[in-house]
């Protein structure tokens, strides 16, 4: 009988140990991933956002950008290789186009395939309202590149695939 | 109701927790998950681009069974994925593989011969210079063309994005 109780309290630690492991020492996967969360989360905008978060918010979309990112848009001019100011400067005149934003990320594939480098298939979704009350919504396939920097995954390349060729 | 009828109604409603029952209810909850996460696929249709057909906030399935055996066909609606299946497009094929697609002012011509579509309801001026339509791949469009072209989400897809065809 001792023995069984001994043998519960084993397994529960064992159980909450793999569940500590998981939860304090997230995959690289993972880190991945939640720097898609939060590239969602700093673009999002809502309505009357006041100057204070949209300064946090910028900076914070700044922090998720290697020293270089290249964009590969093939509807828009705006392909070219960006530093992290530049993309500051671009997210914020975009955000500044919408009375409300959001950005959402679903189908994420993430592969490696070099040391300290992530590939990551995804579906983008855009949706919002432009200042001039325009209803927005658009959905593009992209392939992101992030690169890890001083333990940390910033991106470096945007490429949008033309799942729909005219 | 008698008592025998009241007690098969109450049997059905709250069956005994045997074995039996928990291991149906798995099975049952298994095949289920299976069936309409690899074979019909909910979908809720967000956005005007086909309608009249399908209105927006329309509830449907894909069907992803259709062309397992055979190609879609011109005006058959599917369902075109993008990087998974979370998001897809919802359009109708207007030309296949090796043919010639055009607009000129709204009407659709394959090959040079203007096309029957009664699905298209609203008015529509667009114009598109001719263009081959790749081998394995279907030329899409939406059903809804009283926009400007710029603003529709159309053009040449590849048969392996091709998810299936909605149920109704």
């Amino acid at each position: 009988m001792v023995k069984i109780k001994y043998l519960i309290i084993a397994f529960l630690i064992v159980m909450v140990g793999i569940l500590a492991t998981f939860l304090f020492f997230p995959s690289e996967e993972k880190k991945v991933k939640k720097k898609f969360a939060l590239l969602s989360e700093h673009m999002s905008k809502d309505p009357g956002e006041n100057t204070f978060i949209m300064a946090n918010k910028i900076k914070g979309i700044s922090a998720l950008f290697g020293e270089n990112c290249n964009f590969t848009v093939s509807d828009y001019s705006l392909s070219g290789n960006y530093t992290r100011e530049e993309i500051s400067g671009i997210a914020l005149r975009g955000r500044a186009h919408f009375s409300n934003l959001g950005l959402k990320f679903y189908d994420l594939k993430v592969s490696f395939p070099e040391k300290d480098l992530a590939q990551v298939n995804l579906t983008a979704r855009l949706t919002g309202r432009s200042v001039y009350g325009e209803h927005v919504d658009e959905t593009r396939e992209l392939m992101c590149l992030l690169k890890k920097v001083e333990r940390k995954w910033l991106f470096s390349s945007f490429e949008v695939i033309e799942v729909l060729k005219r | 109701m008698n008592r025998g009828a009241l007690g098969k109604v109450r049997q059905f409603f709250f069956p005994p927790l045997t074995m039996g029952f928990f291991i149906r209810i798995f099975l049952i909850a298994i095949t289920a998950y299976l069936f309409f996460s690899y074979i019909c696929l909910p979908l809720q249709i967000k956005g005007n681009s086909m309608e009249p057909t399908y209105r927006s906030r329309g509830i449907n399935f894909c069907w992803r069974l259709r062309y397992l055996f055979s190609k879609p066909k011109r005006h058959d609606v599917v369902v075109v994925r993008f990087a998974g299946t979370k998001v897809m497009l919802l359009k109708r094929v207007v030309g296949l593989e090796g043919e010639r697609v055009e607009f000129r002012d709204g009407k659709l011509l394959v090959n040079g011969r203007p096309m029957e579509e009664p699905y298209v309801r609203h008015p529509c001026n667009w114009n598109l210079s001719p263009r081959k339509v790749d081998d394995n791949c279907v030329y899409v469009v939406g059903d809804n063309r009283s926009m400007p072209i710029e603003n529709h989400y159309f053009g040449q897809a590849s048969m392996e994005r091709i998810m299936g065809g909605p149920i109704w």
